[in-house]
């Protein structure tokens, strides 16, 4: 194929090369215009979960089913605490579930914890969605876009807390399912379905950065009830959801992370390798200019020989000063 | 070096061999058994077929059918980096198989990924919704354009097969020189700037592949510390890289044995020689990265783990790299071939170790194991690759006959090499 | 000791009608509002005016340490700087439960649940032996004892996130104990369904409470452990003593009760034969063994509990010689031996304690004895020499011929009784 180019082709070859280059170039200006910026508020939402007053009535289980119209079942069925004798997880028929652990400090007052989406401010998943389905919105929440999604399960995979989760058993439509911070209530002017039930308000909706200064001054005035820790403040650079406990969180079934945000590493290397588009048009380029160069080299050495059989001028000295 | 270069389809007249033998027989059950648990798989959900839980979103499709898939069809990109790129015109031989073995591996990539995915109906939606912080996104776009380059690198054979030769039957007729004509603007287009789609095909899959090693990389904490390393991509480009000359020295190996052709022993030789110094780089690397992040204190402990990432290092790379600088060893096809198996089984191992073996989501009691129906379906898709790599092979010039030795035909490899 | 309380009540009182007077906007907050000292049985929801006469200036000098209440370093009375609801080391108005309202109805805000019918006074009954009223009315200064709903708002949606809302506090009140005590969070433990009879079984349950008292406890004796010190196995302790001799105050060493503390079926003490010799084993670490003692006993030798056999109750004759009765059982320890690390030894002479008597001040009725008049006038050492009242009085310094007692300085009369 490429055997028999001749010099018309590497003048084209030039040609393709300059009108790939500049293509690129310019829709990667385009691209960096449609990067998502920061899109993090100062007054976003949050919710702080004082464990140490959840009572463990589940009455949040039932409402958030209730409200995202999901098989909820009657109330008076949650208070059975015999679900607890197993470690349950937020699957597709729920998107909060309320687990239970030992308090070594008063066997009678078991501790009970609440999972769902901790709504990262900066989420693994919506990172890594290769369409974009996940979203972080300015007022702390994280949603999910049914329209976009493709069921890729990659925001799984993800997530630092383990949290969405996947219809594995529906042929059409499967759903990512996670918790949606209520994005339907709230627009309404209410609060999140969990935080409005909860009898003991240990669900504390408000602004980020006021819950945080509410979870402070708990573990400031009652020491011995709190340990000195508010899970989600710095955890993978900061969640919407804020934990507070009187027990050690990784007895309680959080994940030990780091501070720095899931997607950082990633991020960085795929920022890295495109950085504009500029390594891979150089790469591009490079390439380019070898597969000339080699290629001449071998054109130069086959006219060397025909030059020397057939005793005529070189041709491709004329051809060098053209390019 | 007076090598001529001629593919042909490997049928009528150049080969008596027909397509059905009893190993294509089993191969084709073997892929009927896999459309049963497809068909499974898409009436009744995901869910009825494989053991993939909350916790496991990912199994040996994503693990094997597209990750290892993905590194198996480097043969294509590094075999064009070789034969067009750096020019070597002795490799053109294998650049055809080359060739062939990835675009079928992407299209099959590419049907796992449809298989695997929830939505499968919407798996055109990473072309309109963009989300360019995604590693699987850059994977996915790179892959569709490259398949699709692959497919464009693969008309000259279809072209070269068909030109002149457009004889359709009855009232199509009439339609022969429209086509004729057609396919010679594109052979004539094609020639001319084939050059461009080249290169992209090598950028592309440099891209790609190293991404492939990207996507882990967010998994963070649940990545067993042995694999996740921040140069996961370079490993993985590196290994993508270092398999794709022993791949092609396989299945060139494998296809002469099977339709009776001599092996192109010479070339596959000197292909082997290059595959040293890129293994050796790879394992490097790997070891490199293993006591700059001290995470060799993991193996100390005795687990699955631990004991697959011993069997990838040793089995995968360790064993072939010394096979490979042996000098007996590389005087034997036979041996080569080995070799070669034995770098193809470190990748493959090295790809499930990342996908599957390596992860350990937060919350699992139990570690996840493939079902009968996983298996059953990606065996059926490299059962169905090789069913069409054997017919497209028997339609399209694409393995060419070694004129040179079809003379000599009775010589022993050993002598042929020492000449 | 008494100045102290007074001051801090006075504190209070201030504090709070400061706060409710700057509130409801009314009159100047250091105006005193003179009260009869209530000693009133209050029927449902009637508030109890607090003991506030006495009102001056002095709350800066009260035993509170300023950053219970206040947050910054120098609060005015402009910027008081109040921290919110500081749960604990707030003192209230202390009363009776017979002083409470019997039975309150919750129904501000029944949405899905009905009202819920609060027996108040069986709980501020059992409440005695934890935190006592304060448990529940934790931010209640000297002033009337306020409701929940009087600081907690009612909607969940508010600007002050700080202060529970009326919903969770009501329910985090009730749930802490009743979570341990009935092992459910069954919302028809307490509420009444809504159904259409709603208001009339609101009525039954009233009647049903109404009049209800919870049983007396059960004091013991004594109790007798059984520990693990070498050096002296068993500690026996006088329950009733320490109520009754050393009138010792029952949240002193039962501050943090729960009604499982009794009502717990696994508990042998109530489940078991009642009044008879109960053993029980119990699982504390060692400052929870000591915790109760330690409130008086820092300073004590182990061995003054520990010891290797059963003891028996302490009696002051029997160790010091000195007959209490009848005139020194009433009074505190404290009032006659000095506490350094242990109670001084005190020299049995009256006037160790009595150091002034005056002549002629005693009276000597106590002794059986009416003091003729020209004796009456006597300076006490003519008789009792050198203030020795232990000592056999002497006569000898007026009369050669008597002595005492064959010769007495008086009639003679009936001991005379108290």
């Amino acid at each position: 194929m490429e055997t028999n180019s001749n010099s018309h082709s590497r003048r084209h070859f030039i040609k393709n090369v300059a009108a790939l280059g500049a293509g690129v170039v310019a829709t990667s200006a385009n691209q960096a215009v449609a990067a998502p910026a920061n899109i993090l508020s100062e007054d976003r939402k949050g919710v702080l979960v004082d464990t140490t007053v959840c009572i463990g009535c589940r009455n949040c289980e039932w409402a958030c089913k209730k409200s995202h119209d999901k098989e909820s079942g009657n109330i008076e069925e949650y208070s059975d605490r015999s679900v607890f004798k197993q470690f349950r997880r937020p699957s597709a028929a729920t998107y909060t579930v309320v687990n239970e652990f030992s308090n070594p400090k008063n066997p009678a007052l078991p501790i009970n914890v609440k999972v769902q989406c901790m709504h990262c401010d900066r989420p693994a998943c919506v990172s890594a969605c290769i369409v974009g389905a996940l979203s972080k919105y300015e007022d702390g929440s994280t949603i999910w876009d049914p329209v976009k999604c493709i069921g890729c399960r990659y925001c799984m995979v993800a997530c630092s807390f383990q949290i969405p989760t996947f219809d594995y058993n529906k042929a059409i439509e499967p759903n990512i399912n996670k918790c949606d911070f209520c994005n339907e209530r709230r627009k309404a002017g209410k609060l999140p379905a969990c935080v409005d039930i909860c009898p003991v308000e240990a669900l504390v909706f408000g602004t980020r950065s006021e819950i945080i200064k509410i979870a402070r001054e708990k573990i400031q005035r009652n020491p011995e009830r709190y340990i000195n820790h508010i899970y989600g403040e710095n955890e993978v650079s900061g969640t919407s959801w804020v934990y507070l406990a009187g027990r050690n969180f990784y007895e309680l079934g959080f994940p030990k992370l780091g501070f720095k945000h899931a997607p950082g590493v990633s991020e960085a290397i795929q920022h890295g390798i495109f950085a504009y588009f500029v390594p891979p048009v150089m790469f591009y380029s490079l390439l380019g200019t070898m597969m000339w160069i080699y290629k001449r080299r071998e054109e130069f050495n086959k006219e060397a020989e025909l030059a020397e059989e057939l005793e005529l001028q070189s041709e491709p000295e004329s051809e060098v000063e053209e390019l | 070096m007076n090598h001529v270069f001629t593919p042909v389809p490997l049928s009528g007249i150049y080969s008596k061999k027909r397509y059905l033998t009893p190993g294509v027989i089993v191969l084709i059950l073997i892929a009927l058994n896999g459309m049963v648990f497809l068909a499974g798989r898409f009436f009744l959900g995901i869910g009825s077929v494989t053991n993939l839980t909350n916790l496991y979103p990912w199994g040996i499709w994503i693990g094997i059918d597209v990750a290892t898939g993905v590194a198996l069809a480097a043969g294509g990109f590094t075999t064009a980096a070789l034969g067009h790129i750096m020019h070597r015109e002795h490799y053109q031989v294998i650049i055809r198989p080359a060739l062939l073995t990835a675009m079928l591996g992407y299209t099959f990539v590419a049907l796992g990924v449809v298989v695997d995915i929830g939505r499968w109906y919407y798996v055109w939606h990473s072309i309109i919704y963009w989300n360019p912080n995604s590693a699987l996104f850059e994977v996915g776009t790179c892959v569709m354009i490259y398949m699709t380059v692959l497919y464009i690198e693969f008309l000259p054979i279809v072209t070269e097969r068909f030109l002149g030769r457009v004889k359709l039957p009855g009232i199509l007729h009439n339609l022969n020189r429209a086509i004729e004509f057609i396919l010679r603007i594109l052979d004539n287009t094609l020639s001319k700037t084939m050059f461009v789609f080249i290169i992209a095909g090598v950028v592309l899959s440099t891209l790609h592949q190293s991404s492939l090693g990207t996507l882990m990389i967010i998994a963070g904490e649940k990545m067993h510390p042995l694999w996740q390393t921040p140069v996961l991509p370079l490993l993985f480009f590196l290994s993508a890289v270092s398999v794709g000359f022993p791949m092609v020295i396989f299945e060139s190996y494998l296809a002469s044995r099977s339709f009776g052709l001599h092996p192109e022993t010479k070339v596959l030789l000197k292909l082997g020689n290059m595959v040293a110094p890129i293994l050796l780089l790879y394992l490097a690397f790997k070891i490199g990265d293993l006591v700059i992040r001290e995470t060799f204190v993991y193996l100390a402990i005795f687990n699955v783990q631990s004991v697959m990432f011993i069997i990838e290092v040793i089995l995968g790379t360790v064993v072939p790299l010394i096979m490979f600088l042996n000098k007996k060893v590389m005087k034997s096809l036979n041996l080569v071939f080995m070799a070669s198996c034995f770098v193809i089984f470190g990748v493959v191992i090295n790809r499930i170790n990342n996908f599957i073996i390596a992860y350990h989501p937060p919350y699992a009691t139990e570690a996840y194991y493939p079902s009968f129906g996983e298996i059953s379906v990606t065996l059926g898709f490299a059962a169905m690759l090789i069913l069409m790599y054997r017919a497209i092979v028997m339609i399209f010039p694409v393995i060419s006959l070694n004129i040179n030795h079809s003379n000599n035909h009775h010589l022993p490899h050993s002598q042929e090499v020492s000449k | 000791m008494k100045k102290n309380v007074f001051l801090f009540v006075f504190f209070l009182c201030l504090l709070t009608s400061l706060g409710i007077y700057g509130f409801q906007g009314g009159k100047s907050a250091t105006g005193t509002q003179k009260q009869e000292k209530p000693n009133i049985i209050v029927k449902s929801r009637q508030v109890i005016k607090p003991d506030n006469k006495n009102q001056n200036k002095l709350h800066a000098k009260c035993t509170l340490n300023c950053k219970t209440c206040h947050y910054c370093e120098y609060p005015t009375k402009k910027n008081p700087c109040l921290i919110y609801c500081p749960r604990d080391g707030m003192v209230t108005v202390f009363h009776t439960p017979e002083e409470c309202p019997e039975v309150i109805t919750l129904d501000e805000m029944s949405v899905r649940f009905g009202a819920v019918v609060f027996s108040h006074k069986i709980h501020a009954e059992m409440s005695q032996m934890s935190n006592g009223c304060q448990g529940c009315h934790h931010y209640n200064t000297t002033g009337p004892v306020l409701a929940c709903r009087k600081c907690h708002e009612q909607t969940r949606i508010r600007k002050d996130l700080n202060k529970v809302d009326l919903k969770g506090a009501y329910h985090r009140q009730c749930m802490t104990c009743h979570r341990q005590w009935s092992h459910t969070t069954d919302c028809n433990f307490c509420h009444i369904s809504k159904v259409p009879n709603h208001k009339q079984k609101i009525q039954e349950k009233i009647i049903q409470i109404s009049g209800k008292e919870h049983p007396k406890t059960v004091e013991p004796n004594k109790l007798v452990f059984e520990t693990s010190y070498k050096k002296g196995k068993f500690v026996t302790f006088y329950h009733e003593d320490h109520i009754k001799v050393f009138n010792v105050a029952c949240n002193k060493c039962h501050w943090d009760e729960n009604c499982i503390t009794c009502h717990d079926p696994n508990n042998k003490l109530t489940h078991g034969a009642k009044g008879k010799n109960i053993s029980i084993k119990t699982k504390k670490t060692f400052d929870e063994h000591h915790a109760p003692c330690n409130n008086c006993h820092k300073q004590d030798h182990c061995n003054v509990c520990h010891n290797d056999k059963e003891l028996e109750a302490w009696d002051h004759f029997k160790v010091t010689k000195f007959e209490l009765k009848p005139h020194h059982d009433k009074l505190a320890c404290t009032k006659c031996h000095e506490r350094t690390s242990k109670f001084q030894k005190l020299n049995s002479d009256c006037n160790s304690c009595h150091k002034n008597f005056k002549p002629g001040k005693f009276n000597h009725n106590v002794v059986a004895l009416k003091l003729s008049d020209n004796h009456a006038d006597l300076a006490c050492e003519s008789c009792h020499v050198k203030s020795r009242f232990k000592d056999k009085p002497v006569c000898k310094e007026c009369h050669d011929d008597k002595e005492f007692p064959k010769s007495l300085p008086g009639e003679k009369i009936a001991k005379k009784k108290k």
